[in-house]
């Protein structure tokens, strides 16, 4: 278990490095909430889902659907490191009709499920996609991020009705509740607190959890479905800009257009990060 | 001609929060998205008339109706599809159909949120808010139109759409010139081709009026804030001393301003009318200025195809 924890940390520090090499390349990015899903996404596409690049078309694959589009660093930086598609796309982003737009698109980026971006559209979606899956007697699973200012758009309490309705454990919600969003404090902005009761009452079995703690993360993961029948929720608590210190916790953060020498302490602390790792997982293997 | 760039979200924010300040029904509606469009300093001084919805514009567009069924004047601003198509509904049947004096206001309207994809494109948003009836909408040129817009729209009664953009502008008209609803500016005379224009692109229809004068082509240009509804006088009588009518909009080409002119002038003065926009498609992605180019809408692209079009 060790040595899984420490592999899954060192695989997200280096998608941490991914997500500000986009930046590199773009001067601007959703950085905030890129980097407060990242573990939880690096443990799906790299522990958890049966996905790859060679699964793209495989109709058993799991689906991924990142309802709060604009954490597509957060996906782009995975899919990369787990090879699904090439590093060098990465330095595109920004760029005129990249692969990787500022949302993702299906048709731009094979291995992407959905165009979102439009907030409160990802869970319906997903939704759909486990009822069908279900009804056809298909194994995989659907994941999906949301934000937690997301939590906002009634689209997703009518999904969150439906999948309980249809009694789909086949699908799992994260909500990435790093407590900000474009404005300040979800709290203050729209207050949904208590997210976990809501859900709870609405049908689906629920679990709190650090999210950027791999393993808790992982061991969430391992135990789904938390409860036959239902879907799964997980309130992940996570830090938005998790990983740059001068930008963690902080809603300016949520768009980054990097000033004076912040994107190379961010290219440093990402990569002394990956060093440190490395460092554990040599020892942890040893 | 062409003078200081602006942020059209400052000049936005700042001419109602002045309005605001005077007329003490005017409220302001966020769903995350009012500091973003000008009114943080409003929303620090004036926390009783600043409303913060969180991420729920079609609730939002509901409020904003209850509020002014109560006597409120709501300005509700927020990025362009999701104050027009997301809320497509409320917009129709709770300010439309109920007739609320709610004034919409999609910012980052167009492409102008050039790299962020086609869920935060709006170039559809003409084409369905005009199709609510009794609807205004307006699409200011330049900052000194904003202002303009903006106080002509809170004197009025009834729901208005405004768009802008994102991306700094440059001053066009003079802050003195008229302005009313429903009223174009004969920006340059010229009588061998009309090109009608509304928004932003309006800046490079004025450079490519210049460079069809340097070919010999005088062309007229007609700037409209007002898409809905049409200055339908200064249309006819363009299209009678011009004989050719080219509209151009950062929207499809398809259903806005170009097609609104195009059913006019069908059953008035059937002219010719080359309508320039954007193809029915999901834009793509990149820097806004490559987005201008690549469909079309710079001041080179727009003189090429009028003067392809006149010399037909
Ligand atoms: C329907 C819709 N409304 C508004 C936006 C603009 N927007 C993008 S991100 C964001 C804030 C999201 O906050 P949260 O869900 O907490 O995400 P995170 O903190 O993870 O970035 C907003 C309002 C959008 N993308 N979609
Ligand atoms: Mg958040």
């Amino acid at each position: 278990m060790a040595d899984r924890i420490a592999k899954l940390e060192l695989e997200a520090a280096r998608c941490r490095r991914n997500v500000v090499r986009m930046v590199e390349a773009s001067h601007h990015g959703h950085l905030g909430g890129a980097m407060s899903c990242l573990d939880i996404v690096t443990a799906l596409y790299f522990d958890k889902m049966h996905v790859g690049p060679e699964y793209i078309q495989d109709p058993e694959r799991d689906r991924f659907i990142l309802s709060a589009g604009h954490k597509c660093m957060a996906q782009y930086a995975v899919m990369a490191e787990r090879g699904i598609f090439d590093k060098s796309i990465l330095d595109t982003y920004g760029g005129f009709k990249t692969k990787i737009p500022g949302h993702p698109d299906m048709y731009k980026l094979p291995g992407v499920e959905a165009n979102t971006g439009a907030l409160g559209h990802g869970l319906a979606i997903a939704t759909g996609m486990a009822l069908g899956l279900r009804n056809d007697g298909k194994k995989a699973g659907v994941y999906v991020v949301m934000g937690d200012g997301e939590l906002a758009e009634g689209s997703n309490w009518e999904a969150a009705a439906a999948a309980a309705h249809f009694g789909l454990s086949n699908l799992t919600l994260f909500v990435d509740y790093n407590g900000l969003q474009i404005s300040g404090r979800v709290e203050d902005v729209m207050n949904f607190m208590p997210v976990t009761e809501k859900f709870r009452s609405f049908g689906w079995s629920v679990r709190e959890i650090d999210g950027n703690n791999m393993a808790e993360v992982v061991e969430t993961l391992d135990a789904l479905p938390f409860q036959q029948g239902k879907p799964s929720m997980i309130l992940a608590r996570t830090v938005k800009s998790k990983g740059i210190s001068f930008a963690e916790g902080k809603a300016a953060y949520h768009y980054w257009t990097p000033s004076g020498d912040e994107l190379e302490t961010a290219i440093r602390e990402t990569e002394d990060a990956i060093k440190r790792l490395e460092a554990v997982c040599g020892e942890v293997q040893a | 001609m062409i003078g200081e760039w602006k942020d059209p979200r400052k000049e936005f924010g700042k001419a109602v929060s002045e309005i605001a300040e005077e007329k003490e029904d005017i409220v302001v509606i966020s769903t995350d998205s009012g500091f973003s469009s000008g009114f943080k300093e409003f929303a620090g001084k004036h926390p009783d008339r600043y409303v913060e919805c969180g991420i729920m514009e079609q609730g939002a567009t509901g409020i904003a109706a209850g509020l002014a069924c109560v006597g409120k004047t709501p300005v509700f601003c927020a990025i362009a599809p999701f104050v027009t198509c997301r809320n497509y509904e409320m917009f129709r049947n709770d300010l439309g159909y109920m007739r609320q004096n709610v004034k919409i206001v999609g910012r980052n309207g167009g492409f102008t949120y050039s790299d962020l994809g086609a869920t935060h494109h709006s170039l559809e948003d003409f084409a369905i808010t005009r199709m609510i009836p009794g609807v205004t909408v307006l699409c200011p040129q330049d900052p000194v139109e904003i202002r303009q817009a903006c106080k002509a729209m809170l004197e009025m009664e009834g729901p208005v759409y405004m768009r802008i953009g994102n991306p700094k502008i440059p001053v066009l008209f003079e802050e003195d010139s008229p302005f009313a609803i429903g009223k174009g500016r004969l920006i340059r005379d010229g009588g061998d081709v009309t090109i009608l224009s509304t928004g932003t692109v309006t800046a490079e229809v004025i450079k490519a009026a210049e460079l069809l004068e340097a070919k010999g082509i005088h062309a007229r240009v007609i700037g409209l804030g007002t898409v809905c509804p049409l200055d339908e006088e200064m249309i006819l009588k363009a299209a009678r001393e011009t004989g050719r009518i080219v509209t151009v909009e950062e929207h499809y080409a398809q259903g806005g301003l170009g097609t609104m002119v195009a059913e006019f002038l069908s059953e008035t003065e059937p002219v010719k009318v080359k309508k320039i926009g954007v193809p029915k498609e999901y834009a793509t992605s990149g820097p806004y200025e490559d987005l201008i180019r690549y469909y079309g809408l710079d001041s080179e692209s727009i003189a090429e195809t009028v003067e392809k079009f006149c010399r037909e």
